[in-house]
């Protein structure tokens, strides 16, 4: 039996002794007009439990937070290179704040035990001091200025600047329940996709028809663990098919909504490989985890994919061994189709010459990022 | 109907007339529909806010006690769930995932919405605003009897729609839409979602049918002698809120009118590009962070609507039952007149990782961050309010303290996810459940206690079991403790909010031991609430009765009979003649000095000169406040 189911019977079992306590002493005190609290000063037996509980809540605060250390992300290593900015960021924060705690809840508890009411005392009449006022007016002020400042260094680098040029990109689509990743190719561009697209075998909604698109690679669950190489930025766009959803990669401090009808992005570098990542915490099953943390429906707790980090060459080696989709389509097309596709072809003209417009200005956005 | 509101009417205006004349002392004219139903007397009103958002807690509270059950113990199965809840949304025994998504979000609209902005605002507001102003009534008591109204009927509809087949609303009390706008996307999405926006609708009409009449009472109906600067805090408090509310709700209402006009007439406001269940919608060109600006413009107000009256509540009984003013009166008005401010230009802090454009997100993170200073000094007031005090640890006085504390501990990890680099991480983790349970729903919670024991002997004329109180408090405090603390050590380890289960993800699934003691931990919590419960009830019948100040306080309420009348004062309306916290003033014979009393009328120690003579206190400074009461005293 673990720790957690001990504790939790105990709580069950002391709430119930308590509660049966307390209704016999109350039904024998009263048969017996009895008042056991008659000599309790009330006053103290508060006072007192309020220095109690502050006592018990730092001690038990620390200990769980030792207890629990190597569960919480920030005390361990980011995966990523702007992860770390921010660990570090939430270390400083988490000293400034533990401080303030402690030292505001101390004299919060010691006062309200230290100043109880004694019969015979009257209060200070101490209305109010300017000179404190503006002291604890400018002091957290100052203490503010500084967590800005650095929150907006680390949030300008990760979030503001330019798409480095050896950075490969990636697309995330997030859909009711799944995540699915598409890969620019060997011509390192994504051609058109939108939902209009979609039908019942092309259910990223590539347009097939351009060349950009025939050798996207859409890495869906059947295909495996989405794979990334170490070292390398890596710009992630992020879009939706339907509801929201938002792409979270816990290990590299990584988060962006997918939202439908426009991409979002994250720019992160991974720093390990997932099995240096194994080694470095002991632990053989370790995965690094791409989740859903946007509601998004029944299944929102389970849009689970891997996200396997390896060596350059191997995802190199990978990429190479990866069916772009169009191949995988045309093969579920009929062999005699070729004379339908012409058919089609020749239907669509105007509407395919639209389309290329519009391949264009996708271009020149993505140059431009 | 309306002869029958134009008589209740004309029938308030009597009263006033014979209050005035001095001659009614006892209220009975009237049948039971007029004095207890459809009452024009703003306390009857509170009593009813107050009654029915008990009533929406009870329900709010037992649906996160449902599916604490279910986070906990993921492969248990509960009969008595599939009793209570059919087979549809338990099936065996265990809570199906959107009855789940359903649970939490009905959780988070009854206790936002219904218990701690109306059960506390329309309560407190409603009680104290012409009490402690000295008013006969609210400016208009018509509108205050169909705010309440508006509110009940939304109630109604919102307890029905957990009725409807396709379940009640799911997609999170913050609505987002695609979800909320597509039955496709989750079954909650249909008919429960509309009765929602109803809901919303008719309780947006309450809120601000409310409070346009606490703004005008505030402003027009104090009685001689209460200048803005002598009105108690809770009052600055109820009248800050009001402004916020009267400014952001509308604000709610466009978001969701265009909603409705997305779910059912076939808009794109916030829908664009959507292919669910097989099908590609038509929606085109709308954005669903519209949406979430909008939404937020009011979320953002609404923490602080629900927080403010709280912080208002804990300051007047800090002062009272510490005995001693509380510190810093005019700096604890400016911080919430900042705070009110500032709740206006910080919404987007909520967006970060949205998809809004992050430069957007500098500003924010600079407002959000800002708004820390004017708490810190809220809280330094209160700890030294405490300092040198002599506290009488009644029962309100438990709540305010642990207000306190909640307060800091809560609002602390503020800092955290307003900083939008921080806020990467831990965005929709449990640490923000953890933040926001425990500064805004706790702290509110307490502030809504401390109110209920403070003033219920003025409500019901009689003391509520202090004893009980006391058992009520520990449970309470300690058990939201055990509950909310840990949740910051799951947000820490990426934990995400509003997941059916984490055994799904290894990072996730480390953290089931927690998860079971928050959730016993709930449950013996919800046993203090029960205590409440029966304290409440059993004392408004059967409580000791209550003498007309019990506490020793010194704002008006407590100069009324014990058990008011509508029009509160059966004789002429006092005047008032100082700041409502003169407690343990030097020279003065008892240890507070009530706002009513005139100067030639305060009993001084022996021996202690008159007023005109009368020294400097030793202490620093001298409160501004006095030295303008007794220039008015002299001129008059």
């Amino acid at each position: 039996m673990d720790l957690s189911s001990i504790i939790s019977i105990a709580q069950i079992l002391l709430a119930a002794i308590f509660v049966l306590v307390s209704i016999n002493l109350y039904l024998v005190f009263r048969l017996k007009e009895i008042d056991p609290f008659a000599n309790w000063d009330a006053n103290k037996v508060n006072a007192n439990l309020f220095v109690l509980f502050w006592i018990a809540l730092l001690v038990l605060g620390f200990g769980s937070s030792i207890y629990y250390g190597d569960r919480m992300m920030f005390m361990q290593e980011a995966a990523s290179a702007h992860g770390q900015d921010i660990d570090k960021m939430m270390w400083a924060t988490t000293i400034v704040s533990v401080f303030v705690v402690v030292v505001t809840g101390t004299l919060l508890f010691y006062f309200a035990w230290r100043y109880r009411h004694r019969e015979g005392t009257k209060a200070l009449f101490y209305p109010h001091n300017n000179k404190l006022e503006v002291i604890w007016t400018l002091v957290p002020a100052i203490v503010m200025a500084i967590l800005v400042i650095q929150g907006y260094v680390v949030w300008d680098e990760t979030m503001m600047s330019e798409m480095p040029e050896d950075a490969i990109e990636i697309e995330m689509q997030g859909e009711q329940f799944r995540w699915v990743a598409r890969y620019p190719g060997a011509d390192l561009k994504f051609g058109k996709a939108s939902v209009a697209y979609i039908d019942g075998i092309n259910q990223y909604g590539l347009d097939l028809r351009q060349r950009n698109s025939q050798d996207d690679l859409v890495i869906d669950a059947t295909a495996g663990d989405i794979v990334l190489p170490k070292g390398v930025p890596v710009k992630v766009w992020i879009k939706s098919k339907d509801v929201l959803h938002s792409m979270t990669l816990a290990h590299f401090r990584v988060k962006m909504d997918a939202v439908p009808g426009m991409r979002t992005s994250f720019t992160f570098t991974p720093l390990y490989t997932t099995a240096e990542w194994r080694d470095r915490t002991d632990n053989e099953k370790f995965n690094f985890e791409m989740s859903c943390q946007q509601i998004c429906g029944g299944s929102h707790y389970n849009m689970r994919r891997i996200v396997r980090i390896v060596e350059m060459a191997e995802y190199k080696n990978w990429l190479a061994s990866q069916q772009p989709f169009y191949s995988v389509w045309k093969s579920t097309q009929p062999q005699s189709s070729t004379a339908n596709e012409a058919e089609v072809e020749d239907e669509s003209e105007t509407e395919e010459k639209v389309a290329d417009a519009e391949e264009e200005e996708v271009e020149i956005s993505m140059n431009n990022n | 109907m309306s002869d029958a509101i134009k008589a209740q009417t004309s029938d308030f205006h009597d009263d006033l007339a014979a209050h005035a004349e001095g001659h009614d002392h006892h209220h009975h004219h009237g049948n039971f529909w007029t004095n207890y139903v459809f009452s024009l007397d703003h306390k009857v009103i509170a009593k009813q806010f107050l009654i029915t958002g008990i009533v929406m807690a009870i329900l709010g509270i037992g649906m996160s006690l449902l599916f604490r059950l279910q986070l906990a113990f993921p492969d248990t199965q509960f009969a008595f769930l599939e009793t209570l809840l059919g087979s549809k949304w338990a099936p065996g025994g265990q809570i199906s995932p959107e009855f789940y998504l359903a649970l939490v979000t009905m959780h988070g609209t009854f206790m936002v919405f219904f218990v701690l902005t109306a059960g506390l605002s329309g309560t407190f507001s409603n009680f104290l605003i012409p009490l402690q102003l000295g008013a006969r009534d609210m400016a208009s008591g018509f509108m205050n009897m169909l705010s309440y109204w508006f509110f009940f009927i939304s109630s109604v509809i919102m307890i029905v729609s957990l009725f409807v087949e396709s379940g009640p609303a799911a997609g999170g009390w913050t609505i987002y839409p695609p979800l909320s706008a597509l039955p496709e996307a989750i079954s909650g999405s249909g008919t429960g979602m509309t009765l929602w926006l109803v809901a919303m609708a008719m309780f947006i009409a309450s809120s601000l049918l409310g409070g346009i009449n606490y703004i005008t009472t505030v402003l027009n109906l104090r009685t001689e002698g209460m200048t803005l600067d002598r009105m108690p805090l809770t009052i600055w408090a109820f009248f800050l809120t009001a402004i916020i509310g009267v400014l952001s709700f509308p604000v709610l209402f466009s978001a969701a009118l265009l909603l409705i006009f997305d779910r059912s007439f076939g808009t794109s406001f916030y829908l664009s590009d959507i292919y669910i269940g097989g099908e590609l919608l038509h929606y085109q060109g709308g954005s669903p962070i519209l949406f979430q600006h909008l939404f937020w413009f009011l979320g953002h107000p609404e923490v602080y609507i629900v927080l403010l009256p709280a912080l208002g509540i804990s300051s007047e009984v800090i002062s009272v039952h510490a005995r001693k003013p509380i510190f810093g009166y005019k700096a604890m008005i400016l911080s919430m007149v900042a705070i009110a401010i500032l709740s206006f230009i910080v919404w987007a802090h909520h967006m970060f990782v949205t998809g809004m454009n992050p430069f957007l997100g500098t500003i924010f993170m600079f407002f959000t961050l800002v708004i820390a200073v004017p708490s810190a000094i809220k809280a330094f007031n209160y700890i030294t309010t405490l300092w040198k005090g002599n506290i009488r640890f009644t029962t309100p006085m438990l709540f305010a303290i642990g207000l306190v504390s909640l307060f800091i501990i809560g609002g602390i990890t503020g800092i955290f996810l307003g900083n939008a680099a921080l806020d990467i991480p831990l965005h929709d983790t449990y640490f923000v459940t953890a933040h926001f349970h425990l500064v805004m729903g706790s702290a509110s919670a307490f502030g809504f206690f401390a109110g209920v024991y403070q003033w219920f002997p003025k409500m019901f004329g009689r003391m509520m079991n202090s004893r009980l109180g006391y058992v009520h408090f520990w449970l309470t405090f300690v058990a939201l403790f055990c509950v909310f603390f840990p949740m910051h050590f799951m947000g820490l380890g990426g934990v995400s909010r509003h997941y059916y289960a984490y055994t799904a993800f290894d990072f996730m699934s480390q953290f089931g031991d927690i998860s079971k003691f928050i959730t016993v931990s709930a449950l013996v919590g919800g046993i203090g609430q029960v205590i409440f419960l029966w304290n409440f009830f059993y004392s408004i019948f059967r409580g000791k009765k209550a003498s007309a100040n019990p506490w020793e306080a010194n704002t008006l309420e407590w100069t009324t009979p014990v058990n008011p009348g509508h029009g509160n004062w059966p004789g002429a309306i006092p005047k008032v003649y100082r700041w409502p916290y003169d407690y343990s003033k030097p020279g003065v014979k008892k240890d507070y000095l009530p706002q009513h009393i005139p100067d030639e009328e305060v009993e001084y120690e022996e021996g202690f000169p008159r007023p005109a003579t009368m020294p400097e206190p030793q202490q620093p400074s001298i409160p501004a406040e006095n030295e303008v009461i007794e220039d008015t005293n002299t001129e008059s």
